[in-house]
């Protein structure tokens, strides 16, 4: 008898201890609480988001981000079964023109009030701007840009070339890879073969070619301008480095071959600054590598953008509203831009932020300056392998053509200008 | 005794039924559940195919505009193009192997049971490991050729994984590595069950070993091949796994099986309802294997009662 009462007493207890803090929550302003998806789960992505979510903690949330690894097509099937099941998170990864295709499929976050009082607008790239205000209020934030042509080069491919000069155009691009072959570097062009990576080797060629066709063609798919010569020739630029890429890497990401292009076995890599960020948690050094904006005829760099964002789903509940206010806070805060950028390789998505501070790469900063060059001069475009120019629908037409292209060496650029166009028209 | 002419024929008696209830259960209700299951998600499936859904389900009505989009794509006709090619040959190839390999087994060999656990172990792999695995050994710069490089024979070429061209034939290879022994395991049993009599009597007419496989014991077999037939047919139209992890559909878009372009559709695309009009049209592709097939078994049936 006198057992249990001692146990009723615990019992009562230890019910008392564990509704207290819900009790004491409801009395005192929400615990702010963010529920997250995004695909960056490992390398520095993983790293850059959690300290993302450190600060978050810092500031009295908390941080619940489930990453989705793979491409963003899976951390996509996660959101859908989400917003379907009607339990969206309150926030998710999305980029580009998805953000104005998902934000018709549910209720998203108005955040324009935040993003005034951030000041946040004036420091965007307006291209940029667009895509995260699809129907003129600010339902997602940009966190970091990458570019998708940065050039790399191996010093010591460059080495076993004698040459020391970054090429600038695609004809200096042509020469230098001449250059290491017959300097016995056995594959002037280190590249992986996945989707996005043939589509970078064509959005790079013609960017670099003419960025005024590739708005037109690509960003706003005018009929004429995809049959304009310019797409023939950047389909002739794409099999000539096609040709200088190792036949042997399959579907293999690119980060597979990095060892081989720091030895000098591979010389240069059209990639996005994503892979500074690779090479460095690798455990590769500086002086390894140079990056450069990727070539350009007329000489001033073309920034293929890739920004990657944060959207905001509608939520009832108040602490997950105050998460959001929390969390939108801390995106657009300079100091998180800076620290996320220095962690990913990326550069921030504030053109006001000051990169000739330590902990910057000198790739870091030349990347910057190509950007606000590129804005001012209107060579600032959105990357389509990446999915910023067009919708996932649209961008998978393409680069289906593309990949296809770039595998199969019979097919000559004239026909993949054709095919790409009715690719197109098949996917209106 | 008594028991059968109180409750009459075919009529059992309640305590009977509540004797059996746990047999009913354990089979009705799971078999019920999947049914519905089975059968409310192909008819959502349908009913998708038919509305202009792209990122979530819709409703509305596109008519035959889905499949007719599906139908023009250059990657379902390449997936049917490599479906067509890939079935043949590996139902074919398997087949063939396992009844090789059954009929060696068959010699009262030494060792048979370890033989048939290693014949049989590739089965019991996942279809995304056989991939990767073969994804490597078939890799030109990792794999096979590699080796044999290294060996010295430099001018050695193996390189179908990234031929357009000759891409299809390493699924076929992976694949029939990874189920040739299941072939075996069936027709072994077979040739287990031929009638001793049967053998007797042909050893007694003097038949040797070729001619008594030839018209006694293969002969016996041909029910199993077809069922070793159907199941690996079904098993090809729908093969995912396998290539996701081998080819991924490349090199380009060479190696697309219909599974594949579901999946792009649906997931990589969120075009739904495109999606879901090719999944209809792999499940009418299935249709046209199974239907002659269970025409068969019960045409089968009728003779075996009338006989």
């Amino acid at each position: 008898m006198p057992i249990t009462t001692t146990r009723r007493r615990l019992l009562a207890g230890s019910v008392a201890t564990l509704a207290l803090p819900a009790f004491a929550r409801a009395q005192s302003a929400v615990k702010p609480r963010l529920t997250a998806i995004s695909q960056w789960s490992a390398g520095s992505d993983g790293a850059a988001i959690t300290a993302l979510g450190k600060k978050f903690e810092e500031k009295g949330g908390v941080w619940q981000h489930s990453p989705v690894p793979g491409f963003t097509t899976e951390m996509m099937n996660k959101l859908r079964a989400q917003i379907i099941a009607g339990d969206p998170p309150a926030c998710s990864q999305l980029k580009g023109p998805e953000i104005a295709a998902w934000s018709k499929i549910a209720p998203t976050v108005d955040l324009d009030a935040l993003v005034a009082a951030a000041g946040y607008e004036k420091v965007v790239a307006p291209d940029l701007a667009k895509l995260h205000r699809p129907a003129g209020k600010w339902i997602a934030l940009p966190l970091q840009i990458y570019s998708t042509n940065m050039l790399f080069l191996s010093k010591r491919a460059m080495d076993k070339a004698k040459a020391d000069k970054t090429p600038v155009t695609w004809a200096e691009f042509n020469d230098l890879a001449e250059k290491m072959k017959s300097g016995g570097v056995a594959f002037p062009v280190a590249n992986g073969g996945t989707r996005p990576d043939d589509g970078q080797k064509f959005e790079a060629a013609l960017a670099g070619i003419s960025p005024a066709v590739y708005r037109t063609a690509i960003m706003n798919l005018d009929e004429k301008a995809l049959k304009a010569p310019e797409i023939k020739a950047a389909f002739a630029q794409v099999r000539k480095i096609a040709d200088w890429m190792d036949p042997n890497v399959g579907a293999q990401h690119f980060s597979t071959n990095l060892k081989r292009f720091v030895d000098g076995d591979m010389g240069m890599m059209i990639m996005g600054g994503w892979a500074q960020g690779v090479l460095r948690n690798a455990g590769f050094k500086f002086e390894d590598f140079v990056i450069a904006p990727g070539p350009s005829d007329n000489g001033k760099p073309v920034f293929l953008l890739n920004a990657d964002a944060f959207i905001f789903w509608q939520r009832k509940e108040p602490d997950l509203q105050a998460g959001q206010t929390l969390m939108a806070q801390l995106v657009m805060d300079p100091a998180i831009q800076t620290m996320y950028s220095q962690i990913t390789g990326s550069i921030p998505v504030r053109t006001d932020v000051d990169l000739s501070g330590e902990g910057w790469s000198d790739g870091q900063r030349r990347t910057a300056a190509a950007l606000k060059e590129a804005i001012a001069s209107n060579q600032a475009v959105l990357s389509l392998a990446h999915n910023m120019a067009q919708e996932n629908g649209m961008t998978a037409a393409m680069i289906d053509v593309i990949t296809e292209y770039v595998k199969n060496k019979t097919i000559k650029p004239e026909q993949a200008a054709t095919r790409l166009a009715d690719a197109v028209e098949g996917a209106r | 005794m008594t028991i059968a002419v109180s409750t009459g024929p075919g009529r059992p008696a309640a305590s009977e039924i509540v004797r059996r209830l746990p047999e009913y259960l354990t089979i009705w209700v799971p078999l019920l559940l999947s049914a519905a299951h089975l059968i409310a998600f192909s008819l959502w499936t349908i009913w998708i195919s038919f509305t202009p859904s792209t990122l979530v389900p819709v409703t509305g009505w596109v008519g035959l505009r889905n499949y007719s989009a599906v139908a023009a794509s250059r990657n379902w006709q390449i997936a049917l193009d490599n479906l067509l090619l890939f079935g043949s040959a590996f139902v074919l190839l398997s087949l063939a192997t396992g009844l090789i390999l059954a009929i060696l087994l068959d010699q009262r060999i030494r060792g048979e049971n370890l033989l048939r656990s290693i014949f049989l172990y590739p089965l019991a792999v996942s279809f995304v490991v056989t991939g990767t695995v073969w994804s490597w050994l078939l890799n030109p710069g990792l794999g096979i050729q590699k080796l044999v490089h290294d060996l010295g024979w430099t001018s050695f070429r193996f390189d179908w994984l990234i031929d357009r061209d000759m891409a299809i034939w390493t699924i076929v290879i992976a694949a029939i590595w990874q189920s040739s022994g299941f072939a075996m395991a069936l027709f072994l049993a077979g040739l287990r069950s031929v009638d001793a009599d049967l053998i007797k009597a042909a050893q007694i007419d003097g038949a040797g070993a070729i001619r008594m496989y030839r018209r006694v014991i293969l002969p016996t077999l041909w029910p199993i091949t077809i069922t070793v037939i159907v199941i690996q047919l079904q098993f090809a139209i729908s093969t995912f796994d396998l290539v996701r992890a081998l080819t991924n559909g490349g090199p380009g878009i060479a190696t697309q099986l219909p599974a594949l372009v579901v999946y792009d559709l649906m997931f990589q695309r969120s075009l739904l309802g495109r999606g879901a009009a090719a999944a209809v049209l792999m499940l009418l592709i299935l249709l046209a294997v199974l239907l002659p097939y269970a025409a068969w078994r019960y045409i089968q049936r009728r003779r075996a009662k009338h006989a």
